[in-house]
Formats: C-alpha cells, sequence, structure tokens
C-alpha cells in the first residue's frame, strides 16, 4: 500500500503530463467551445453571438457544404483502400523470406516521412505536369495527365499520398498477424483448407479487434489531414481538394472569424465523434475478442 | 602614473560595461524571395555589429506569413521588427496601436527622409505604424527573349498582347504564352482592364463602397475570356497543372514559355532571378485597352517596418530600423530588394552606387507615371480577395458565366465589407 509520501511523489512524476493535458489540450478544448458562440477576430474581446455561427454554417456557408462533402469522400475513400494495402503487405511480410527484416523497414519507412511537409512538397513536383509521374507514362507512350488542375486527379493525388503512408498501421497489422496462434493454421492445414479460406475464417477474424483499432485511428487521422492539400493543391482546384481543416485554418487565419472556425472545428469533432460511436456499436458484431464467449 | 592607469582602465571597463548593457537581443520577421532574404540577413550583420545589437532572423516565403503574423500579433509573441504588408495595417492596427507609434522614435528615426504623404498612408488615427520601404504597382514584365523568338517587338497596348497569341503557337507551339494570369494576377489584372475602361478603382477608399457596376465588371471578365480564347494566357487548369507553386518556381517561367506578367514592380528580382540564362525580362509599363480613360494602375505603399507594440526593446528596435532605412551601411546591404526605396537617402545612395539596376529605376518610374485613382486597402482583405478569386476560378472552369460572375462578384465583396 502506499504511503503518503509515496503518494506525493506519484502525483508529482504524473504532474507534466497531467499540467500538459489541461493546459494544452483540455483548456484549448473548452476554450474553442466558448469562442464557437462568438465573434471573435483573435485581435480584440470575443462577443457573445449564442449560435449565430452555427445557425450561418448550416444555412448559408456553401464552402463549408463544400468542403464537408469532400472531406467525406476523401475519408470514405482512404481509410478503406489505406487498411486493405496496409493489411495485404503485412500478409505478404509475414512470411518467413530472405532480409525480410530490411522489406518490413523498408515499408515502414513512408509513415514516418508521409505527414511530412518534404514528402507532401516532393509530391507536388511527382504530379507537376513536367514530374516524374508524367514523365514516365509519356516514355511508356501515353498522354501526359493533368494532376492538379482537373479537380478529380487532384483528389486522387491526395488519396495516393494518404495510402502511401500505410506503414504504421501495416506494423500494427503485422504484430496482430504473429500473434495468430499457429496450431489454428495446421487443423486448418489438415482439414484440407486453402489459403483463401484460412485467410478469410481463421486470420481475419482473429484479427478484427486490430481491424478496429486501425479503423478508428486511420478515420479520426484522415479527417485532420492537412499537409496534403496545404501543400500540393492548396485546396483547389475549384475547392475539390478543400478539406474542413484546411476551412478551418482559412477562417480561423485568414479571415480572422476564429468565432466560427471554431464552429466548424465543433462540427468536425461531432462528426468523427457519430462516426466513431456507430463504429463501437457495429464492433459488438463483428470484432472478436479472446475469451469471447460467442460463436 | 600607476594610479592613472588605473583611472584609465577604470573608464575604459566602464564605458565596455555599458555597451554590453545596451547590447539588446531581438528578432526580425520578413517575407521574400532568396536574394532578398540574403540581402537582409547580411544587413542585420551589419547594422547589428554597428550598433551592438543582435538580431535573429525569421523569414519566410510569402504563402503562410500573414498567418504567422497574426497569430504572434494574438499572442504577443511578434519579432521586434516586422515587414508589413501595407493592406494589412486596418486589419493588425484598428485604431493604430497595433504597432509601435514611430513617432514616439523620431530622435533615432531620420522621419524626414519620407514624405509627408508616405508617413501619412502607414499612419492610422494619428500613428506612425510603419515606415514604407518602397512605392510598389503593377505592370507588365515580359521576357523579351521569347517574344524575339516570337519574332514580335514588345508590346505597348493590350491590343498587341492580343493579337500576340496566335503568333505565339504558330512560330513558337502551343506550350508558349505572351502572358501568364490566373489567381490574384488575373484579378488584378481585370481590376486593370475596368479602372481603364470605367475610369473608377473598384472600392473608393474613402467611402470603402464597390464602384462597379455588375455591366462594367461583367466587360473586364469578357476581356479576360478574350485573352484566353486568343492563347493570350494560358488557362486556368493548364497553370494549376505545374502544381501549387508561385511564378518564380514554374519551371515554363524559367525556361522563357510564359513570355511575361502582370507584377507588383517590386518583384523584379524574384521574378527576373530564375529565368535560364541568356534571357533578359524587360518592363513595359501598364497597356492601356481600347478607350481607356487612365492606366489603371494599382499602386500602394508595398510593405512597411513596424515594431511591435509588445516589445520592450523599441529603443534598440527603431536604432536598428534607421540603420536599415537610412544609415549608408545598412542602404548598401539590403539593397534593393524591396524595389526603389521610399527613403530618399536610400535611393540617392543606391542610385549613385549602382544598387539599383536600371529596369528596377524604370520600373518604379513607369509605376509613379501611371494616372489612376486611388485604390482601397481593402482590396487586399482575405474575405474580398477570396470573394473575387473564388468567383473567377469558378468562371475560368466554366462553372459559371461572365454574367453570374460579375453578379456574384460583387454580392460576395458587398457582404465582406459590410463589417468593414
Amino acid at each position: 500500500m502506499m504511503g503518503g509520501d509515496n503518494r506525493f511523489l506519484g502525483m508529482a512524476y504524473v504532474s507534466p503530463y497531467i499540467i500538459g493535458l489541461l493546459v494544452f489540450t483540455a483548456f484549448p478544448f473548452l476554450a474553442s467551445l466558448y469562442l464557437s458562440f462568438t465573434d471573435y477576430d483573435l485581435l480584440s474581446t470575443p462577443k457573445w453571438v449564442g449560435l449565430d455561427n452555427y445557425e450561418r454554417l448550416f444555412t448559408r456557408d456553401r464552402t463549408f457544404d463544400k468542403s464537408l462533402s469532400v472531406t467525406l469522400f476523401y475519408v470514405f475513400m482512404t481509410v478503406p483502400l489505406k487498411l486493405a494495402f496496409a493489411l495485404l503487405v503485412a500478409v505478404v511480410l509475414n512470411y518467413k523470406l530472405k532480409a525480410i527484416g530490411f522489406f518490413r523497414t523498408a515499408y515502414y519507412v513512408p509513415s514516418i516521412l508521409g505527414g511530412s511537409i518534404a514528402i507532401a512538397v516532393l509530391w507536388r513536383y511527382i504530379f507537376a505536369e513536367a514530374g516524374l509521374v508524367n514523365m514516365m507514362l509519356t516514355g511508356l507512350g501515353f498522354e501526359a495527365v493533368n494532376w492538379f488542375g482537373d479537380p478529380q486527379n487532384a483528389m486522387f493525388t491526395l488519396v495516393l499520398l494518404r495510402c502511401w503512408q500505410f506503414g504504421s498501421a501495416m506494423v500494427i497489422f503485422l504484430a496482430a498477424l504473429q500473434s495468430v496462434d499457429k496450431s489454428l493454421y495446421e487443423a486448418a492445414a489438415i482439414d484440407g483448407a486453402n489459403k483463401w479460406h484460412v485467410f478469410r475464417y481463421i486470420t481475419v477474424p482473429l484479427i478484427t479487434p486490430v481491424i478496429f483499432f486501425n479503423l478508428i485511428m486511420q478515420t479520426v487521422q484522415a479527417f485532420q489531414e492537412f499537409n496534403g492539400p496545404y501543400i500540393i493543391t492548396n485546396g483547389g482546384p475549384l475547392k475539390s481538394t478543400y478539406l474542413l481543416p484546411m476551412y478551418i485554418y482559412d477562417k480561423a487565419f485568414k479571415s480572422f472569424d476564429m468565432g466560427y472556425a471554431s464552429a466548424i472545428a465543433w462540427i468536425l469533432f461531432v462528426i468523427i465523434m457519430v462516426l466513431t460511436v456507430v463504429a463501437f456499436w457495429s464492433s459488438k458484431k463483428w470484432v472478436y475478442y479472446a475469451g469471447d464467449k460467442r460463436s | 602614473m600607476g594610479c592613472i592607469r588605473t583611472i584609465i582602465a577604470a573608464a575604459l571597463a566602464t564605458t565596455a560595461i555599458g555597451n554590453i548593457a545596451n547590447a539588446e537581443e531581438l528578432r526580425m520577421s520578413w517575407w521574400g524571395g532568396d536574394s532578398r532574404h540574403k540581402a537582409t540577413q547580411e544587413a542585420l550583420k551589419v547594422c547589428g555589429e554597428k550598433l551592438g545589437h543582435t538580431i535573429n532572423p525569421e523569414f519566410t516565403g510569402w504563402d503562410g506569413h500573414f498567418q504567422k503574423v497574426a497569430t504572434q500579433l494574438a499572442g504577443g509573441t511578434e519579432a521586434d521588427i516586422m515587414q508589413i504588408n501595407w493592406p494589412w495595417l486596418p486589419i493588425f492596427s484598428k485604431e493604430g496601436t497595433g504597432f509601435a507609434d514611430l513617432n514616439d522614435f523620431a530622435d533615432t528615426i531620420d522621419l524626414s527622409q519620407w514624405s509627408a504623404d508616405e508617413l501619412a498612408s502607414s499612419t492610422r488615427d494619428g500613428h506612425l505604424n510603419g515606415l514604407p520601404a518602397s512605392v510598389s504597382g503593377r505592370l507588365f514584365f515580359f521576357n523579351k527573349t521569347t517574344w524575339d523568338k516570337a519574332g514580335l517587338p514588345l508590346p505597348t497596348t493590350m491590343e498587341d498582347v492580343m493579337a500576340a497569341g496566335p503568333i505565339f503557337a504558330e512560330k513558337l507551339g502551343d506550350n508558349y504564352y505572351p502572358l501568364e494570369g490566373t489567381g490574384l494576377d488575373a484579378s488584378l489584372m481585370i481590376q486593370m482592364i475596368v479602372t481603364q475602361q470605367t475610369g473608377k478603382s473598384f472600392i473608393n477608399p474613402e467611402t470603402n463602397e464597390v464602384q462597379w457596376t455588375a455591366d462594367e465588371l461583367k466587360a473586364g471578365i469578357d476581356m479576360y475570356q478574350a485573352m484566353l480564347d486568343n492563347h493570350v494566357l494560358k488557362s486556368w487548369p493548364d497553370m494549376a497543372a505545374a502544381g501549387n507553386v508561385p511564378l518564380f518556381e514554374n519551371a515554363d517561367w524559367s525556361n522563357g514559355m510564359i513570355g511575361g506578367s502582370y507584377q507588383w514592380d517590386t518583384t523584379y528580382s524574384k521574378i527576373n532571378d530564375p529565368l535560364a540564362d541568356g534571357q533578359e525580362l524587360v518592363a513595359v509599363g501598364l497597356l492601356r485597352v481600347d478607350g481607356a480613360q487612365n492606366d489603371g494602375v494599382y499602386r500602394k505603399p508595398s510593405m512597411v517596418f513596424s515594431i511591435s507594440a509588445h516589445s520592450d526593446k523599441q529603443q534598440a528596435a527603431a536604432e536598428v530600423l534607421n540603420c536599415l532605412l537610412n544609415e549608408p551601411e545598412g542602404i548598401a546591404a539590403m539593397g534593393s530588394e524591396r524595389g526603389v526605396p521610399s527613403s530618399d537617402v536610400a535611393a540617392a545612395q543606391l542610385l549613385a552606387d549602382g544598387g539599383i539596376e536600371q529596369i528596377q529605376v524604370d520600373a518604379q518610374d513607369m509605376v509613379m507615371a501611371a494616372e489612376a485613382p486611388a485604390i482601397s486597402a481593402f482590396n487586399e482583405d482575405p474575405d474580398v480577395r477570396a470573394g473575387i478569386e473564388d468567383t473567377l476560378e469558378l468562371y475560368a472552369y466554366g462553372e459559371i458565366d461572365s454574367t453570374e460572375t460579375a453578379d456574384e462578384i460583387l454580392m460576395l465583396v458587398n457582404e465582406a465589407m459590410e463589417d468593414k
């Protein structure tokens, strides 16, 4: 049992984290809620306006409608693609191949670099009119593609960048795959199951907790994507890549409409929260935990 | 003798301590291109050594600098000395108290080097919020080498530019254009055209009211469309293909495939530096449309140098500012990277020393000589700009016609101006 002195010591040890959480997370979180009900231009005192910002958002703001639809499209495109790709690569890297350590590292590297400004700039040059991708296409006899000038192509480049950052999800999948009990595979082999059956009926059900974890994390991160559209496309063309975090940024730091930006941020938070709740609710039907009594 | 030595040593030590005590560590922020960054860092080093201060540089490109300064000002963490865009003054300093009042440092900064009009342009509610670095205006620069290759003399009217489009396509190829203009460049070019056609500036600087009718604006947009149709300008989708890069990072500009641009005269170095060897950039001034009532020049103080209202080292900052703008060492090091200096002594020194390229002097003369009504600082208000440029983009992608574009722009700009 911890004595008084030890309790004090324990509190002292965790206090930097607690203080950081309160000051840098809890306070801004609550402050933004308050600011979402105000007219605040960053340089003068906030003025209480009640629900005006939310009313404007839902009734008069076409840019918000566009940005929201673009964001939802981006999330619903990137999350499944990224998870599927990460799982596929993890399955391949789970085989005992020569130099497997090197390959695992090589596939993980993009996720370390992926969110950085430098990679976004690199992406911009790769897909530019005279960039690497068009050089390869024309070299193979195809026509060059206008990646950034066409709204659909521009979104594709951002989706591709996000999927390219599959490393962290892949590593988690890999750890899950390695934890699957080998005796189950042996039993399936004896019963004559082929590789697809083994994957579909043994591997996937046993790693559903990890699929669920990655689904939540990737969904939240996709909703918060900023660097890619800001650096590569600046939200264009025609706002086709104008994700909500960019809109929040522009409203807050270009228009100095911090109250309105806070309202958008809270709408984004509610959307993420609802989707997370739905995911947790649905997980009862498809996620299996060790020791689970369901059959 | 020993006693005298001791007294002299003590006096020297006291003086030295005094100097150390006055030495301050300051920060200065600005935006610009590589050549401006190099020159300003050198100037800070020179002035720092002269005054005994240390000045830490904080520099970025244009993109994002406004947001950075806004955040710093809101948090009271801005640099002691800042390069501020002139249209930002009413945003950051509504009542004139957003920056230090430089009148308070008239003993340190030689304010007589600026005209009364220049000082008035950066004064808000009686507070001198900044010292103009230079006056800047939009004008046409053309790549003479490319125009020579097309077998054309440099244009003297908008009609000449319009006629050059098909010739560029025929003689140089479909990827060569006499001019570029999307985004901000497009909107300011249209503003130039409509100002020439109507004799009125877009927003009245006295009343903050939009002065153009929808029909007047539509005529300007239609002329812009004619430039697109005549192969004068590369289309928005094709320009966007280069990625989210400014003109000076655009490969087509560097290799001369874009034959001209409507730019600030102060950006000469920035857009000239990346040109491939052997290419010559020439300023031709404002080009008039048929029946123009004036030159439609978009002219304003380009940028000002301000001192933080929160700084506790304002005196040292004022000393540095005076060195950068009015003292020989600072002037020489700063050079003409911000255009022809507004400070008389700086302009005279650079002209005498050859520190300004002739093309910069010519460009400045063209801007200053051009006629047009005064412009409003709210032309560059973020909401006004977004209303214009977002709508023009819809038009450029064929989503709306010129009538709808004109109506939409006026509606959005009027809405943005309601709160000003």
